[in-house]
């Protein structure tokens, strides 16, 4: 698995600077993000995506640019959105499925095949010519989900996939990531999900706050989460 | 249209999408051919009940025949115009011609899947690749397919955000919400596009 190696890489909007001079090397298998709201998680996630570029410093995964060379960090990299309303791109399960295949360069009609057999090995062959529409909110980031897989990405980048799902659908799908050989990013709010991880990183206000294994980060981010709730807001 | 397609099979929902629509073009510019009074009311008589007899079960008939509803004022001021001028053939003509062309093209969307259509187009735009690629066209009509519900979900909860702290009605007001959001969406997508490969 190729590392990730970020190079004082910074992210700035105009008037904003969403991260601050970031350097580090994730090379773990499960790696966790955390920090409080606005500290620049969902970018950081963005920035290795390759969805935006770096505005200064620079993002490689092994040698690849994630942002210019798009062919080459298709195959390494998939986002999972927060919302997977914002991810689904196509009205029926099948097209939705077949089109990361299709972007890789498989023709159409194999790529539909494939999807066809995804969804029969998972026991869900009925939802091939579904409408998206009628998904729940579980099963859509279900098709998300395996609309990534089905692209064979060495690293998944998960925001927040927990957020907004029932107790049972977030057990299953807390089982079917624990299972996959892939790199997970993830980021995640509550300190218990992130004890499994090989590394944690902890921003704060786009900068690096802390980064290591669990047991080296944890201890100082629930302390300062801790102080920080029991203040009122200013 | 999205809507149109009707859920309940009918003979003609078997026909293949690229005859039936060439055979509707041929049938318009039949009506619409200059004629005699008598035999040009024959044709779109026939035109008509063919098509109605196509439709078949009464379930979708019902939902043929409704469609018919706009064209009620047109009907009327032919009614009055062609009785004014005493030239009532005339007129039931015009009348009859309107109504099997539209019977006939009503007909062809509630019977024709869009996914057909969107291949028929796809198909037809085949010569123009080089100034108009087939791949980026097929992904238009297919985030189109995909929007138009999902913006009017949208609209629909925007609708019921403003009466939730107001007690005035919205009318135009929400246009500059809705527009607002159908931009979030379009940017939301350009983002999903190109995290999976966008416009390779």
């Amino acid at each position: 698995m190729e590392p990730i190696r970020l190079t004082h890489a910074s992210c700035s909007v105009p008037g904003k600077t969403l991260l601050h001079d970031l350097s580090v090397t994730l090379a773990g298998r499960r790696i966790g993000l955390i920090g409080r709201n606005g500290s620049g998680k969902t970018t950081l996630l963005r920035l290795i995506a390759g969805l935006v570029a770096p505005s200064a410093g620079t993002v490689r995964l092994g040698e690849t640019d994630p942002f210019a060379d798009r062919k080459a960090a298709l195959r390494k990299i998939g986002i999972l959105f927060q919302n997977p309303d914002h991810q689904i791109l196509f009205p029926t399960v099948e097209e939705e499925l077949a089109f990361g295949l299709t972007q890789l360069g498989q023709p159409q009609a194999q790529a539909l095949a494939l999807a066809k057999a995804r969804l029969a090995a998972e026991g869900r062959e009925d939802w091939t010519k579904r409408a998206v529409s009628t998904l729940s909110h579980g099963q859509k980031q279900w098709l998300c989900l395996q609309a990534i897989l089905l692209m064979g990405p060495e690293t998944l980048l998960l925001d927040e996939p927990f957020a907004a799902l029932d107790l049972p659908t977030e057990t299953r799908l807390r089982r079917q990531l624990a299972r996959l050989p892939q790199r997970l990013i993830t980021i995640a709010h509550r300190p218990d999900d992130l004890s499994d991880c090989d590394e944690v990183l902890w921003l704060e206000a786009g900068r690096l706050a802390g980064f290591g294994p669990p047991a080296q980060v944890l201890p100082g981010f629930i302390a300062e989460m801790t102080r920080l709730g029991a203040e009122d807001a200013p | 249209m999205l809507s149109l397609t009707s859920p309940v099979e009918t003979p003609a929902h078997g026909w293949r999408v690229g005859p039936k629509l060439l055979a509707l073009a041929g049938l318009t510019l039949g009506l619409f051919l200059p004629a005699p009074g008598w035999p040009a009311l024959a044709l779109a008589l026939a035109v008509l009940v063919a098509a109605a007899l196509a439709a078949g079960r009464w379930a979708i008939l019902a939902a043929w025949l409704r469609l018919f509803r706009p064209l009620w004022p047109f009907a009327l001021l032919l009614i009055l115009w062609h009785g004014v001028t005493r030239t009532p053939l005339e007129g039931a003509v015009i009348l009859l011609r309107m109504a099997a062309a539209m019977g006939a093209a009503n007909l062809v969307t509630m019977t024709t899947r869009l996914a057909d259509l969107q291949g028929l187009v796809l198909w037809l735009m085949r010569p123009l690749a080089p100034i108009l690629p087939a791949k980026p066209l097929a992904i238009a009509i297919a985030l189109m397919i995909r929007f138009v519900p999902v913006m009017s979900d949208r609209a629909a909860q925007l609708a019921q955000a403003w009466p939730a702290r107001s007690s005035r009605r919205a009318r135009a007001r929400l246009m500059a919400p809705r527009a607002l959001a159908a931009l979030d969406d379009a940017d939301r997508v350009a983002e999903a596009l190109r995290a999976r490969g966008g416009a390779l």
